[in-house]
């Protein structure tokens, strides 16, 4: 999901197409949606790709 | 599933050629709806052949201000190129908008126009389905069918086209092009346009006319005005259809498809 996100791949809720999407909350949850089972310990992944960007949730 | 034979091709025309010899063929790509319907048996065929290896993986410029998209150009990677992202941006949401990240870096340009819809009845194989089965019967009739056709249907089939990809490339002005086993080569609008005997190299859009003022928009807006474009092109005025097309989507919950086919019959 990172590595997609430092590529540049756009997803559904980047708000411009244009520019570099950022590893927010938002974004990587988008992402982790259909793709990373989300049951019990979907905040701790969510968090633990936080720390790993070096961003704050 | 059924038992199935399987090859790869290396050429398009023999691509074309395989499919109109061999008994009850698909081809093969990302096989993200296929390998679903089959394992469910409202798919069955009997071999299959695989189009991995011809290419068709580019996204280039045409010479007349155009885009061509290759048939196999993975959906993920036509939703993040720049030109696309940029001139093209009602195709990329619509892209990022279907399936999910895996699925979509599997999912072909061309598997997208071809994916099956998704009416309920064609996916159950205990009820009559003209689509699934001619002749059946159609169980959405007069069924459960909120996410159905409302307008565009017939008495044999209420069924809707379910790739969001498709609604962009129509607001795009898009052409299918393939070719037969014969080298022949054809385009054409790719709504019209039927799958028999032909292997689909590309899908060529244009971002100019009508389309240009929707691309600023949602793609719920770009859905609806081209609906209302096609069918009133001659008095097609943008600012009274945007407005009620954004009180539409307030005040209703639905599929885009089933947008569309509401926003086309105000």
């Amino acid at each position: 999901v990172l590595q997609e996100i430092k590529a540049g791949i756009p997803s559904h809720v980047s708000a411009d197409l244009t520019s570099q999407p950022q590893p927010t909350y938002a974004e990587t949850r988008e992402r982790m949606s259909g793709n990373i089972c989300r049951c019990g310990a979907y905040s701790n992944i969510a968090e633990a790709m936080a720390e790993v960007a070096g961003s704050s949730t | 599933m059924k038992a199935f034979t399987y090859e790869r091709v290396t050429s398009a025309k023999e691509a074309a050629a395989k499919i109109k010899s061999a008994q009850s063929a698909k081809f093969i790509a990302g096989g993200t709806n296929l390998l679903d319907l089959m394992k469910l048996e409202i798919e069955t065929p009997q071999h299959l052949i695989d189009v991995n290896g011809l290419g068709f993986d580019k996204i280039e410029k045409t010479h007349d201000g155009g885009l061509r998209v290759g048939a196999l150009v993975r959906n993920t990677t036509l939703a993040a190129d720049a030109t696309v992202r940029r001139d093209y941006s009602v195709l990329s949401r619509a892209l990022l908008a279907g399936a999910s990240g895996q699925l979509r870096n599997k999912a072909t340009t061309a598997g997208n126009l071809l994916q099956r819809t998704r009416c309920p009845y064609f996916y159950d194989t205990n009820q009559p389905c003209n689509k699934r089965k001619p002749g059946s019967g159609c169980s959405a009739i007069g069924g459960v069918n909120r996410q159905l056709g409302i307008v565009g249907v017939s008495e044999a089939c209420m069924a809707t086209n379910p790739s969001d990809m498709s609604v962009a490339m129509r607001v795009l002005d898009a052409k299918v092009e393939t070719i037969n086993a014969e080298g022949r080569l054809s385009a054409l609008p790719h709504y019209s346009w039927s799958a028999s005997q032909w292997m689909m190299t590309s899908v060529s859009a244009h971002a100019s006319g009508p389309s240009r003022r929707c691309l600023a928009f949602s793609k719920y807006d770009c859905a609806a005005l081209s609906a209302y474009s096609a069918m009133e092109p001659p008095s097609l005025n943008v600012a009274p259809a945007i407005a009620t097309i954004r009180a539409l989507k307030r005040s209703r919950n639905c599929s885009l498809s089933t947008f569309v086919n509401i926003a086309a019959s105000i």
